[in-house]
């Protein structure tokens, strides 16, 4: 790797063998697009409209037994993880120079996100930990 | 730093925010989920700490990096995708900087007094 790193436009082009970092380019503008609304309105009810002073564990039952709210949250929660984790990515690539490091560093990264994203989605769907389990048995999956 | 001017200085802000905002964006997730643990666990108790005004204000500056990333991603996004936004990229960055402190304005009269009242 380190013995044919590509020093200009052209040795990466020939290097490069997917469309990955289009793919990713263009997810970026389109879920910030996106994002843009989903983020403000979020901000707009919990900041805005709620003092956050005032938001508790009786709020949040509140909030999340409404669908809209689920499905508004799903999808900030999908794109928010997605673009954030991948501007991470971004500032590890450019700011690790050894390449085993940014290795580690990501696995790392993307580890964390992950667990992060399970627990952001359970609590969306099924809020407790009680339910996750009423839910997984119910499928017929015995833990 | 490198001499690149206004540009430079709105890709420099635009990390910053945008890692401040990640990092944030993966506690907050992470402190929702402890509801899950039920109304007796520590999901109140963690909210109440948070609601110290030392936090009150580390959240208003999230919601100033929020505001900027989200106005220069629309710059970044004019640049990309019109033959005439990276012409005016100086004069679109300005404009964002002047459109954060507009929205800036009425979300510190909403939220100061939140915060006071709550000292």
């Amino acid at each position: 790797m380190a013995s044919a790193r590509p020093r200009t436009y052209a040795e990466a082009r020939e290097v490069s063998t997917t469309n990955f970092e289009l793919a990713w380019w263009v997810f970026m503008r389109v879920s910030g697009l996106i994002l843009v609304f989903l983020v403000f309105g979020h901000l707009w009810v919990n900041n805005i409209l709620v003092d956050p002073a005032d938001i508790d564990y009786a709020y949040v039952v509140n909030r999340l037994a409404q669908p809209g709210v689920r499905i508004y949250n799903t999808f900030l929660l999908f794109f928010a993880m997605l673009h954030g984790v991948n501007g991470l990515r971004y500032s590890i690539e450019d700011y690790t120079k050894r390449a085993s490091r940014r290795f580690w560093y990501k696995v790392i990264l993307y580890t964390v996100s992950a667990i992060i994203f399970v627990l952001g989605t359970m609590t969306l769907w099924a809020f407790t930990y009680e339910e996750m389990g009423a839910a997984v048995r119910a499928i017929g999956v015995t833990p | 730093m490198y001499r690149g001017r206004e540009g430079q200085w709105a890709f420099l802000l635009h990390r910053i925010s945008g890692v401040a905002i990640a990092l944030y964006l993966l506690l907050h997730v992470l402190d929702i989920s402890l509801v899950m643990l039920g109304p007796d666990g520590p999901f109140d108790a963690f909210l109440a700490f948070y609601h110290n005004w030392p936090f009150r204000i580390g959240l208003l500056m999230v919601i100033a990096a929020v505001v900027y990333h989200a106005l220069n991603g629309l710059r970044i996004i004019l640049m990309d995708f019109t033959t005439w936004g990276v012409k005016i990229q100086r004069q679109l960055w300005y404009g964002v900087l002047v459109l954060t402190t507009l929205i800036g304005i009425p979300v510190l009269w909403v939220v100061v007094p939140q915060i006071l009242a709550g000292v």
